[in-house]
């Protein structure tokens, strides 16, 4: 499908070298309109929202960085590491705002599955639904995100009669 | 029926040669803003190419305005004050106040000179400078810093103070054809006007550190400019408190360096952090810093020692020991530099101990 | 064409009867694309009724005082469209020149306006409808005019229905606008028989 121009602007800045070494949309091939479209079917499909994920992370990235770098452990048994360097990063959506170099490596002690994202992951997920190309170093797939972090699916919403009327 | 064909061909041509030259002549006219005058903070006076960035016009006259993301308009650092600018573009009100946009300040990137313009810059901007330099030598501080020294070439010589920082050129990669600029704190003695050493920390997926890490390499050219920053040790008689951490220790550097020279009296105190002991370097240097400054301590520490490094010195996170050593603050200044965490974990503690914000510094470049 | 008609009955038609996007379905693309947002859609509606108006009556002059003397009506193709983009050029640099907020707003749609097959429409259906040169003003301003209020419309819409339907996933972005240009268009048949332009 053709994209417009925005979007076609925005994937550039998506490419290696514009705004970080690698990139954020890995080796995928298709267009940028086409993977926010399947990520927020995902998404759907497992019963969350943007918002209710970057809420998680946000969640944990936070408690996470009292130990200055170190792993924090983060109850029922989660185990936070936050690691932040100088410097700032903008949005490849090209809106106004810088954000902060931070890693979050979050360990699931239960499961012994890790898995690492950044802030601006927490901003593209909360404002874009944009989860990052597949093969890219850090793509936040919504059904490990939701795994790992143990995000649990909304509570049904009641008039969910009229997805299908009309 | 030759003719008829020769004729329309000919007739085509003509009405495209006609549309040609009308549009080198608009370009020529309509497009042409000729030279225009600009007037910086009212007594210095460039002439520019009209249509361009105010940005990239300064550049071009060595006035060098702060830029994280090559003019594009996505990093807000290249703010200046102009009279008579005109109203702000869409793509620049998210990143001014109200108050800002009152006072006419603009994003020099995405402002076009047209017209004459009085615009007001910072002063510590207007003795920012474009350096070329070569790499001279590059080593391995640890697994993941990388000391870079540049030799200057031109110009030869560069004036700065000891805290304050450079930003590095990156040259375009393949895809992108901006080149893109990052900031690192210079760590030699700013008495050594020929050559800067930086300390550069490998960043998984950055731009620099990738560059620097993975491809530069003795005698590359480097571009850079500066000095930048309000980073730099105050004259006073206090008490001073260093606090850094990896490659933090760069501007901190510098300032022991110039301490050293002045065989400066004040009482100092620099706690290093790290996580274990391959995270250490430069312990040699500071133990000459040691012995050249008397009244000067160096106390590394490690949050989270390996089993095997056998180490005796202090542990704990850089609060901890900023915590057990610092009790009397009255006569104390506290520099830090490192990770944003750390700063912002530090300040607290010391404001809670009763140091006010005036004496606390640190570098806080985008 | 019958030429009793004033110009302003052909403008008048132009944006109801004969809607150049409504009825004709020409210069989608950039409807599509621009039509999410009233205020975008307004500035590059403008834009067009502009240079619609201005190329339907050079392409006129052009075409009458130029091609047909010298028999070369079959080229009225390239030309037409080489006239067109050397106009939109000009308004680019004039625009630039004037308002630099304008010119930020409308940003790549200037250059796209050349390749908007209405426009180069406006001036065929002006030749195959054998216009004088008012009625070419009135049919290219119209034209404008009518294509301004269709993605006008349609931004309205949109708007509304991005705030409170519920559209299927399938017909998101471009499938349920061009359903809507549909039913916009069957409801435009209406004004039928009102003024016939052929």
């Amino acid at each position: 499908m053709k994209q417009t121009p925005q979007l076609e602007a925005i994937q550039r800045a998506m490419q290696p070298g514009a705004i970080t070494a690698e990139g954020f949309l890995g080796a995928d091939p298709r267009p940028l309109g086409d993977i926010l479209i399947a990520d927020e079917a995902a998404v759907r499909r497992l019963g969350l929202s943007h918002a209710r994920i970057a809420g998680r992370m946000r969640e944990l990235a936070a408690a996470g960085s009292r130990g200055l770098g170190l792993p924090t452990a983060v109850p029922p048994h989660f185990e936070v590491a936050v690691e932040s360097v100088r410097g700032k990063l903008p949005c490849p959506f090209g809106h106004a705002g810088v954000y902060p170099k931070t890693n979050v490596v979050v360990r699931n002690l239960a499961s012994g599955r890790q898995i690492v994202f950044t802030d601006l992951n927490i901003h593209l997920i909360a404002a874009h639904g944009f989860y990052e190309g597949l093969g890219s170093p850090f793509r936040c797939d919504p059904a490990t995100l939701a795994e790992i972090l143990e995000i649990a699916p909304e509570p049904p919403e009641a008039p969910a009669a009229a997805a299908g009327a009309l | 029926m030759l003719t008829a064909f020769l004729i329309s061909v000919g007739v085509l041509c003509a009405i495209n040669t006609l549309l040609a030259l009308l549009m080198v002549l608009a370009e020529a006219t309509i497009g042409n803003y000729g030279s225009v005058r600009v007037t910086l903070n009212g007594r210095r006076e460039l002439t520019v190419d009209g249509g361009k960035p105010l940005l990239a016009a300064l550049k071009e006259h060595n006035v060098f305005i702060p830029s994280a993301c090559g003019g594009r308009g996505s990093c807000g650092l290249c703010k200046l004050t102009v009279e008579n600018g005109g109203a702000p573009l869409s793509t620049e009100l998210p990143w001014l106040s109200p108050e800002e946009q009152a006072a006419g300040v603009r994003l020099s990137c995405q402002l076009k000179v047209k017209r004459p313009l009085r615009i007001t810059v910072p002063e510590e901007w207007l003795s920012v400078r474009q350096f070329a330099a070569r790499v001279a030598a590059l080593r391995d501080l640890t697994y993941d810093i990388k000391e870079v020294r540049l030799q200057l070439i031109d110009p030869p010589t560069i004036d700065f103070k000891a805290g304050q920082f450079i930003q590095f050129e990156v040259p375009p990669y393949a895809l992108s054809d901006e080149p893109v600029y990052r900031a690192y704190s210079i760590a030699s003695d700013p008495r050594q006007r020929g050559e800067i050493e930086l300390e550069i920390r490998y960043v998984p997926n950055g731009i620099c550190t990738t560059y620097v890490h993975r491809h530069l390499k003795e005698g590359d050219p480097v571009a850079f400019n500066g000095p930048y920053g309000n980073f730099y040790l105050r004259e006073s008689d206090r008490d001073i408190l260093f606090v850094a951490g990896g490659s933090g220790m760069a501007p901190i550097k510098a300032m022991l360096h110039q301490m050293a020279h002045e065989q400066n009296p004040r009482r100092t105190l620099y706690i290093f952090g790290a996580r274990a002991r391959r995270d250490l370097f430069l312990l040699e240097e500071m133990r000459e810093f040691e012995r050249r400054l008397p009244r000067f301590r160096f106390v590394p520490t490690l949050s989270a020692p390996a089993p095997n490094d056998g180490w005796t010195g202090a542990t704990g996170l850089v609060t901890d020991v900023v915590e057990r050593e610092v009790s009397e603050v009255s006569a104390l200044e506290a520099y830090l530099c490192g990770s944003p965490l750390m700063i912002d974990a530090c300040v607290n503690l010391l404001k809670k101990k009763g140091l006010p914000e005036e004496r606390i510094f640190y570098d806080k470049f985008a | 064409m019958n030429p009793q008609l004033g110009w302003l009955t052909v403008l008048f038609a132009a944006v109801f009867t004969n809607n150049i996007l409504l009825t004709n379905y020409l210069g989608m693309c950039s409807f599509l694309a621009v039509s999410r947002e009233v205020k975008t859609s307004l500035g590059l509606g403008a834009a067009v009724v502009f240079v619609m108006t201005a190329t339907s009556v050079l392409n006129w002059i052009v075409y009458y005082r130029l091609l047909v003397p010298l028999h070369m009506e079959a080229f009225r193709f390239i030309v037409f469209i080489i006239v067109i983009a050397a106009f939109v050029q000009v308004v680019e640099l004039v625009i630039e020149r004037v308002s630099e907020t304008l010119y930020a707003a409308l940003g790549i749609f200037l250059p796209l306006i050349t390749v908007n097959c209405a426009i180069l429409g406006v001036s065929l259906f002006m030749v195959i409808r054998q216009y004088t040169l008012a009625q070419a003003f009135g049919y290219g301003l119209g034209s404008g005019l009518g294509w301004l209020a269709a993605i006008l419309a349609m931004a309205g819409i949109r708007q509304k229905m991005a705030a409170r339907s519920r559209v299927p996933r399938g017909l998101e972005g471009a499938g349920i606008t061009l359903i809507v240009a549909g039913i916009m268009a069957l409801a435009f048949m209406g004004f039928n028989g009102m003024v016939n332009l052929n």
